[in-house]
């Protein structure tokens, strides 16, 4: 036996018809995430055959949206269901145990769906490193991209310290240059 | 009949360490539905994912639990391997299941101890505690640590066992193992606690599947849901591993295969003891995943399969880290398991399903 994965994005309407067949097919089930994007809220269920995890998706998910409980088909759903709709606000339809929303007492409303600063700066500086990647791929010149992939990696810096790698910078190309140009004189 | 009442049990209760909560609704003595509560101390650890790079949640996973801390933290560091496509050296995967099942050890041992005090069996539990110890301290030697071990990172391991330490391994082993037959065979055949266990919170197989049970709590329904089976790392090595499974699905059984599982554990240590290659013990890992890269991951910890799930945004920051813990999985079966039993029975359904609440409350 070999461990063997597999995600499938598949529509909200046919998640019932889905877990069904998962049931059918006699696959056990493991379990319900659910990951906060800006989009909205990705929910992936999984279930296992043999040596086969299949994932299967829903892909931005919105809060107005009303997700089918799959505790009919798997009672154990009932636990990630109940913590989906209380930390992400996601609301579930005919939860076999629901706990309405008392199932985790939180401080703040719907807590995984809050964009941390420190999240929220990941987010751009892997937007900066993405956009940059593009422009060395459209532009081709080495040379061009090598700058382009620089400022964006420095504009994802503390602003202190990408000033200082700048005139580290600066200072190596005027000694290269010095260089040089001793080298030419000296020819 | 009479009329039905609600008992609340827990979160304080004598005979749970760690806080969860039923609703008991009682008939005549007769428990004919049980509501979980769990969530009393949610840590919110899945959060802080976003504010700790790849290699420092490692340790904030470990911290999950005190019993699990091994398996958590390689179960994580697997996971982001996976999604950063590294391969580790042979010589980690195998240092990383001996530490692994050296943990299952003790945490068998932790829930003997447990469970042989609430059938009152209190010179039991000071003997599985004081055999649980041998095993600490063999983790005190190979790792420093007694409890959160800390030797595993991204891409291996941070300590090697030398040939000295792998023979005082086995020694230590050896021990244990003479002194936990004679306490196992005692418990085993112990009228009182056959009497307090057989055919209480019996779950067939049919039932144990349908509620997707996991780990011993499964197997002792004979439901074969035990992922070391899938090989993964230096199981893979083993000459042959089949899961302890029973069929009766009581709470005996239970206790039957979980005391046979750390028989179990002690031979494959010893088997990958024997087999260990030479060679390095870790690999550098450098870069971030991809964005938007996802995988998931399975390990057999002491209570069952734990799932972990990771996502990556291009930093090392990961997007989500998921780890959806054996407990957790368990608890419909615990309802199940409660459904019918007698009142005075209710605790020992509850020991012989072993639950980790600071598992669950992750």
């Amino acid at each position: 036996m070999a461990f063997q994965t597999e995600f499938t994005v598949i529509p909200l309407s046919e998640l019932k018809a889905c877990a069904q067949a998962r049931k059918a097919e006699g696959s056990r089930y493991v379990q319900t995430l659910a990951v906060n994007t800006e989009a909205g809220v990705d929910i992936v269920y999984s279930f296992m055959l043999g040596d086969r995890m299949s994932n299967y998706k829903l892909v931005a998910v919105k809060e107005s949206d009303v997700v089918p409980s799959i505790t009919d088909e798997f009672l154990a759903a009932f636990i990630w269901e109940n913590e989906i709709h209380d930390l992400f606000g996601i609301t579930f339809e005919g939860i076999s145990i629901d706990f309405g929303g008392k199932f985790y007492n939180v401080a703040v409303d719907k807590p995984m769906t809050v964009i941390s600063p420190a999240q929220l700066a990941a987010r751009e500086k892997a937007a900066k490193l993405a956009a940059a990647k593009a422009a060395k791929e459209k532009a081709g010149a080495p040379a061009a991209s090598v700058d382009a992939e620089l400022e964006a990696k420095l504009a994802g810096m503390d602003p202190e310290k990408a000033a200082k790698v700048r005139a580290a910078m600066e200072a190596k190309a005027k000694k290269e240059a010095a260089r040089a140009a001793e080298q030419k004189g000296g020819e | 009949m009479g009329k039905a009442t609600v008992i609340p049990f827990g979160p304080q209760h004598p005979v749970l360490p760690e806080p969860l909560h039923l609703d008991l609704v009682v008939q005549d003595e007769k428990v004919i539905e049980a509501i979980p509560q769990i969530g009393f101390v949610h840590r919110g650890l899945e959060k802080l994912v976003e504010t700790r790079d790849y290699n420092q949640f490692l340790y904030v996973c470990e911290r999950i639990c005190g019993i699990c801390a091994a398996g958590h933290s390689i179960g994580y560091a697997e996971t982001v391997e996976r999604l950063m496509g590294v391969e580790i050296p042979k010589r980690a995967e195998y240092l990383r299941v001996i530490w692994h099942e050296l943990s299952r050890v003790h945490s068998h041992l932790l829930w003997l101890g447990l469970a042989a005090d609430a059938f009152g069996f209190e010179s039991m539990f000071m003997h599985a505690w004081r055999l649980r110890e041998r095993v600490l301290d063999l983790f005190e030697k190979t790792t420093g640590g007694r409890v959160i071990l800390s030797v595993v990172k991204v891409g291996g391991v941070h300590r090697d066992i030398d040939a000295n330490q792998m023979s005082e391994i086995i020694h230590v082993l050896d021990g244990i193992m003479a002194d936990y037959r004679k306490i196992v065979d005692t418990l085993l055949t112990d009228y009182s606690v056959k009497n307090r266990t057989v055919g209480v919170g019996t779950l067939s197989h049919e039932e144990a599947f349908a509620l997707s049970m996991v780990g011993p709590f499964a197997r002792a329904s004979n439901v074969n849901n035990d992922v070391r089976c899938l090989g993964n790392g230096a199981y893979g090595d083993l000459s042959d591993f089949q899961p302890i499974m029973d069929a009766q699905g009581d709470c005996y059984a239970r206790v039957k295969v979980r005391c046979l599982e750390v028989l179990q554990s002690i031979e494959i240590i010893k088997e990958l003891a024997a087999k260990i290659p030479a060679g390095e013990i870790s690999v550098n890992v450098k870069g971030a995943p991809a964005e938007g890269a996802e995988v998931c991951n399975v390990l057999e910890q002491p209570r069952g399969e734990c799932y972990y799930y990771a996502r990556g945004n291009g930093t090392k920051n990961l997007e989500r880290m998921r780890i959806r813990t054996p407990t957790s999985q368990n608890i419909a079966g615990m309802v199940a398991a409660l459904k019918g039993c007698d009142l005075a029975d209710v605790n020992m359904v509850v020991l012989t399903i072993d639950p980790c609440i600071s598992c669950t409350e992750r």
